[in-house]
């Protein structure tokens, strides 16, 4: 089996080893992020795949979808769910955005080895800092919706 | 005709979301919406990729076979105003009534969409294959809204990001 696949299959164990992380009181606010977090990856990674800006070579469901399904339908949504559930809603504004800068850029950092060095997914009209930015907006909307759902004036 | 089909797909769902589902339910309207679009999506993949059904005519063609509209907008928006009008506490025969009419008028409309547009095609599925296969992405969707709404007292504090 070529080493891609194993990769992937990594990628499921580690991303349901995260999940088994989550606090038990807190496991509907990582649902509602993982969810949210889905309905964006969804349509941007088709519209990208459509627009030839990335291209994922080897993939699950390769002969119905262009996209990663790995990527978007469960390790991007389940590590936005632990980024809303380990959130540091009490620190400082600082830590809050280093909080943001450090996931972006550890997934960003991965994204880019995992380009170099196999067939998994390779950039066409595609950056580095493209990934960085798109992933940090995407983390601030499902938080922005996360806060929003479970606040208190239920409205 | 069929990009018309779907404009309408996009503009009714809005206005039926808005429109049936009161503003104190938009929380669980879109709870209800997202749920169902990701039991959808798990689902559809294995349906396509064995060729139950497939989509003709789709918006984004080069980077999907599925139908983007229905699958991401038009049914999670009829589960969500299901979910939202749905009286856990009614007799079991309106349960079952309520839960059969629905699974029945969005099997309809998807075996028009079959029949009058390219939008879908049916392969190997027949028209109860897809009311069974409706009846039962309809079922997982609630169950699940069930168990996320299950314990409400829990759900009021335990949540909250903080």
């Amino acid at each position: 089996m070529r080493i891609e696949w194993w990769i992937l299959l990594a990628v499921y164990a580690v991303a349901t080893g995260i999940l088994f992380f989550t606090p038990k009181n807190k496991i509907r606010l990582a649902v509602v992020a993982f969810l949210f977090k889905q309905i964006i990856t969804f349509l941007i990674g088709l519209v990208v795949v459509q627009l030839g800006l990335l291209e994922y070579p080897i993939r699950f469901f390769s002969s119905v979808s262009r996209t990663s399904f790995t990527y978007e339908y469960y390790a991007f949504p389940v590590i936005c769910a632990a980024f809303n559930v380990w959130y540091p809603n009490d620190r400082s504004r600082l830590i809050q955005i280093g909080y943001y800068v450090g996931y972006a850029s550890v997934l960003t950092m991965a994204e880019v080895v995992i380009e170099k060095y196999t067939d998994l997914i390779k950039y066409i009209h595609w950056e580095w800092y493209i990934s960085w930015i798109s992933i940090c907006l995407s983390f601030y909307l499902t938080r922005s919706f996360c806060v929003w759902f479970f606040a208190k004036g239920r409205v | 005709m069929e990009h018309l089909i779907l404009l309408a797909m996009w503009l009714f769902g809005f206005i039926a979301f808005l429109l049936f589902i009161p503003r104190k339910e938009w929380r669980k309207g879109l709870l209800a919406f997202l749920m169902s679009q990701a039991v959808i999506w798990l689902c559809d993949m294995p349906s396509f990729k064995y060729g139950l059904l497939s989509a003709p005519v789709r918006e984004l063609p080069k980077a999907t076979d599925l139908p983007l509209t229905i699958n991401y907008f038009f049914y999670p928006v009829l589960f969500a105003i299901y979910y939202v009008r749905y009286q856990p506490k009614s007799s079991l025969w309106y349960r079952f009534t309520y839960f059969f009419v629905w699974a029945t008028g969005t099997t309809l409309f998807d075996i028009m969409l079959e029949r009058y547009t390219d939008l879908l095609e049916y392969q190997l599925l027949t028209w109860y294959g897809m009311w069974i296969y409706i009846g039962f992405l309809n079922y997982v969707s609630q169950a699940c809204c069930n168990w996320f709404y299950k314990d409400e007292a829990l759900f009021q504090t335990d949540g909250r990001p903080s």
